[in-house]
């Protein structure tokens, strides 16, 4: 078969739709770390929290058959989950990752047994009724534009606004922030809580828009490659957007090319190694923010 | 108008640790004067003020501002009440600009919260102006001098026209004539009716500057006097609770074989420009070598090519004879180098870390510490960090403490008790006395001169000029990345000292000779 009848479906919109797609869920959980990072507070819990948000919106959704209040469910997912990390992280001065941890396997763990006891399958849930999925438009997803939106206005936020300034001067050095006059609990805690926020709403994403259902794995470890991707863009969230960019275009391509001309375990492994390995390419020369992972204390 | 700026009554902090860091002080500022607060390491002085400050909370006590009872729970309420605080160690954020330290906190916005840079550039401008202390504004703080970072902090206190001024040691980290002029600039801030408290162990700038005095000692106030009215020796005996020593006993000794030299070295500096130019000296066992100079004129480079830190472009450096030129610092050390750096917080010792911990830093994997598995022997370390807690008189809550809650001073002991047992050949010490007290400093000096009299070199650099001609046996002034000569402490004049450090060659001075007798008498 000739490389460029292969390649063919590069010429179709649809494979560029569904690479803005791909990008989306890894970009908001990404740009939703670096707001946390920038802050000082590392949260591993990504996958576990995506998923949960993904699990909730979908039970809900089935259960009440609106799409509003799967999404507002959803988001407080979110919520909780960011208050939870920053009640540990920032109030009481623990350690930053050990709750992300429990988070993960947690997220993992109530997933499995909820679609077991509910619908009685391991795998997966019914399919969400049209109602309840997000709706597409002229085949583009809003999500799209939501996260085109959320990077940007993110970068707005930090590079240019007051809030911005004190984020990076908590997550630079927060005895010097404290001492400046800033708040530091405050400014540590809502960049937790919205960061936690945004990435509850890739796991939205995921179940009510890309999928329109819950399943095992449902997230597949975007919530540990946007946490790489959070050190590929420097903390900078229009560098982890083109990095959620690269990575969609892999892996739509991965799903493009037809079975049998690349062993299917290697089209699967693409995106997330070519995306690995350029972001240990960045890392050397990657500078984290001063205090990041470091929790702050008053004596 | 109340008599009393600032009230502090019955002040008591207990820290986390259990030490007792106040016992009850008494301490009141006068509306208008400067007020020296003076105490050795660990007196309280900054623990005092940071409550004043809102950045530690009191475990007892009220303050008054300006006679009213006033509760101070962050730096906001003291900023609200016209307190500012330049801290012992600063509180800049490395990354940012001068200008978005000045104004963080209290930054000028137009509507939804964007920055206005433009607002923020021509206010902080018209405030340098104003107070003639200028910094470049757009450069990032970390590449910034100390002199620099310390304006950077005055200028942010009096952004938020602060008229309470707090100072936790700033001359500490001055030269000689930058401290000239912030002395210049605090009278004047008192001629505009600026209250301000001024913290130091160093007994000739209180009497210097300051109107009346605190004296701290180990938590309680020994009393409060007019300056004017003490002598240096007064207070000295007030702060230290016994006669000081002034002067140090230092035996003649005959200097034995190079174990230090230097050749021809270039290093380049931060900037990429060449910040060493071509210096060469040796250093004698049983010799300390002094350098002095302005800082800034490549002493910190130098000091970084000897001990690894910096790969010099050209030039050699030999250990007891070997070639070590751009060695890695842990092989230096297991040839006997020790290093007492200049930075203690970045390069000395780490905070978090625990007291038994920083003991063996750079030991770590040498036995006995390390077992051959490559696991630490926690009871073999526990043991030796008693001994240098004990050796070296190190005032800690315990070997478990982390190194963050030891005073300055303490934190310096530690170091160099720690480079000490390592039982080094060579020591290099930059900045040892640096922010230390009287008793502390003395302690410091003593080792540093036992270690020359057991045949050890020691390479001492310091911009404190009395502390470098009274140690060293010989003394190199470095301007501008160059050695302008090499002379021994009692054949010169003061005159001539500051002559080199301002760029005048030795022999230009003397007409040469000068420099050739000091090196052959001495190496
Ligand atoms: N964060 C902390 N945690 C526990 N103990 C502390 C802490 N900070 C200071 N201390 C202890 O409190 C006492 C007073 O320290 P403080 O820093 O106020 O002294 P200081 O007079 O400013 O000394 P220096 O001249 O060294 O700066 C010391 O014994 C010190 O070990
Ligand atoms: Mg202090």
């Amino acid at each position: 078969m000739q490389v460029a009848e292969l390649l063919r479906f590069l010429l179709y919109p649809t494979f560029y739709a569904g690479m803005l797609r791909m990008m989306v869920p890894i970009t908001l959980g990404a740009v939703g770390e670096i707001i946390s990072e920038r802050s000082g507070v590392v949260n591993i819990g990504l996958e576990g929290i995506m998923m949960l948000g993904a699990l909730v919106s979908t039970y809900v959704g089935h259960f009440t058959g609106s799409m509003v209040l799967a999404m507002v469910s959803g988001l407080v997912v979110g919520l909780a989950a960011g208050f939870l990390h920053a009640g540990i992280a920032v109030n009481l001065a623990g350690d930053q990752i050990i709750d992300g941890v429990g988070l993960n396997l947690f997220a993992v763990g109530i997933g499995e047994v909820l679609l077991y006891l509910t619908w009685g399958s391991f795998a997966t849930s019914p399919q969400l009724p049209p109602e309840v999925r997000v709706p597409s438009i002229h085949g583009f997803s809003p999500f799209v534009v939501l996260t085109l939106l959320v990077a940007a206005a993110t970068w707005v936020v930090v590079e240019k606004t007051r809030w911005g300034l004190r984020l990076k001067a908590v997550g630079e050095d927060p005895v010097a922030a404290e001492a400046a006059g800033i708040d530091v609990f405050k400014v540590r805690t809502i960049a937790t809580v919205v960061g936690s926020l945004l990435t509850a709403s890739a796991g939205v994403f995921l179940s009510l828009d890309w999928l329109g259902a819950y399943t095992k794995n449902i997230s597949a470890g975007r919530g540990f490659i946007a946490l790489a991707l959070v050190v590929f863009s420097r903390w900078n969230p229009l560098t982890a957007l083109l990095g959620g960019l690269i990575f969609g275009f892999l892996f739509q391509l991965s799903q493009s090319i037809p079975s049998g001309v690349v062993p299917d375990q290697i089209l699967w492994a693409l995106p997330y190694l070519v995306t690995l390995l350029i972001s240990a390419g960045f890392l050397a020369k990657a500078r984290p923010p001063g205090a990041v992972g470091r929790p702050y204390k008053r004596v | 108008m109340a008599e009393y700026a600032i009230e502090m009554r019955g002040m008591v902090k207990i820290y986390p640790g259990g030490t007792v860091a106040l016992k009850g002080v008494d301490f009141a500022v006068r509306e208008g004067e400067i007020h020296g607060l003076l105490g050795e390491n660990g007196a309280g002085k900054t623990t005092l003020m940071e409550i004043l400050y809102g950045t530690r909370s009191p475990t007892e006590g009220e303050i008054f501002v300006r006679g009213r009872r006033v509760e101070i729970r962050s730096p906001r309420d003291a900023m609200a009440l016209g307190i500012g605080m330049v801290h012992q160690h600063f509180t800049l954020i490395p990354v940012f600009t001068a200008l978005e330290n000045v104004v963080l906190g209290d930054e000028p916005v137009r509507s939804a919260g964007l920055l206005d840079v433009q607002a923020a550039r021509a206010r902080v401008e018209e405030l340098m102006d104003q107070t003639g202390l200028h910094v470049p504004l757009d450069e990032p703080v970390e590449n910034l001098s100390t002199g620099e970072r310390q304006r950077i902090e005055i200028l942010k206190m009096l952004y938020r026209n602060a008229d309470i001024l707090i100072l936790d040691e700033p001359t500490a980290v001055l030269t000689p004539l930058e401290t000239k002029e912030l002395f210049a600039f605090l009278k004047r801030m008192k001629e505009e009716g600026k209250t301000i408290v001024f913290i130091t162990h160093k007994l000739r700038e209180v009497k210097a500057i300051t109107d009346r005095v605190t004296v701290l000692r180990r938590g309680e106030v020994v009393g409060t006097v007019d300056t004017a009215e003490v002598s240096m020796e007064e207070l000295a005996r007030m702060m230290v609770g016994r006669e000081v020593l002034f002067e140090l006993e230092k035996k003649p000794r005959e200097p034995e074989e190079p174990k230090l030299t230097v050749e021809d070295l270039w290093v380049r500096g931060e900037g990429g420009d060449y910040a060493v130019k071509g210096v060469s000296f040796e250093v004698r066992g049983g010799e300390i070598f002094g350098i002095a100079g302005v800082e800034g004129n490549g002493q910190t480079e130098l000091v970084e090519a000897i001990t690894g830190l910096r790969l010099p472009d050209r030039g050699r450096v030999l250990l007891a004879g070997e070639d070590v030129t751009g060695a890695r610092p842990h092989h230096l050390y297991a040839r006997g180098l020790g290093h007492i750096p200049e930075d203690r917080h970045r390069r000395g010792i780490i905070l978090e870390f625990t007291v038994a911990e920083n003991s063996i830093l750079g030991l770590q994997r040498l036995p006995p510490f390390m077992n051959k598995w490559g696991v630490l022997q926690e009871s073999v370390v526990r043991d030796w960090a008693r001994k240098v807690v004990e050796r070296f008189e190190i005032d800690t809550p315990g070997i478990d403490a982390p190194a963050s809650a030891l005073s300055g001073g303490n934190q310096q002991k530690l170091i160099v008790g720690r480079e000490i047992m390592k039982d080094p050949k060579v020591v290099v010490a930059a900045q040892p006395t640096r922010g230390l007290d009287v008793a502390a400093t003395e302690y410091i000096r003593r080792t540093l001169l036992r270690m020359r009299d057991e045949g050890r070199a020691v390479l001492l650099v310091s911009a404190d000029l009395d502390e470098v001609l009274m140690l060293s046996d010989r003394v190199g002034v470095m301007y501008e990345g160059e050695l302008m000569g090499v002379v021994r402490p009692e054949e010169v004049t003061l005159e001539e000292i500051g002559m080199m450090m301002g760029g005048v060659r030795l022999e230009d001075i003397k007409g040469g000779g000068a420099k050739a007798e000091a090196e052959s008498t001495g190496g």
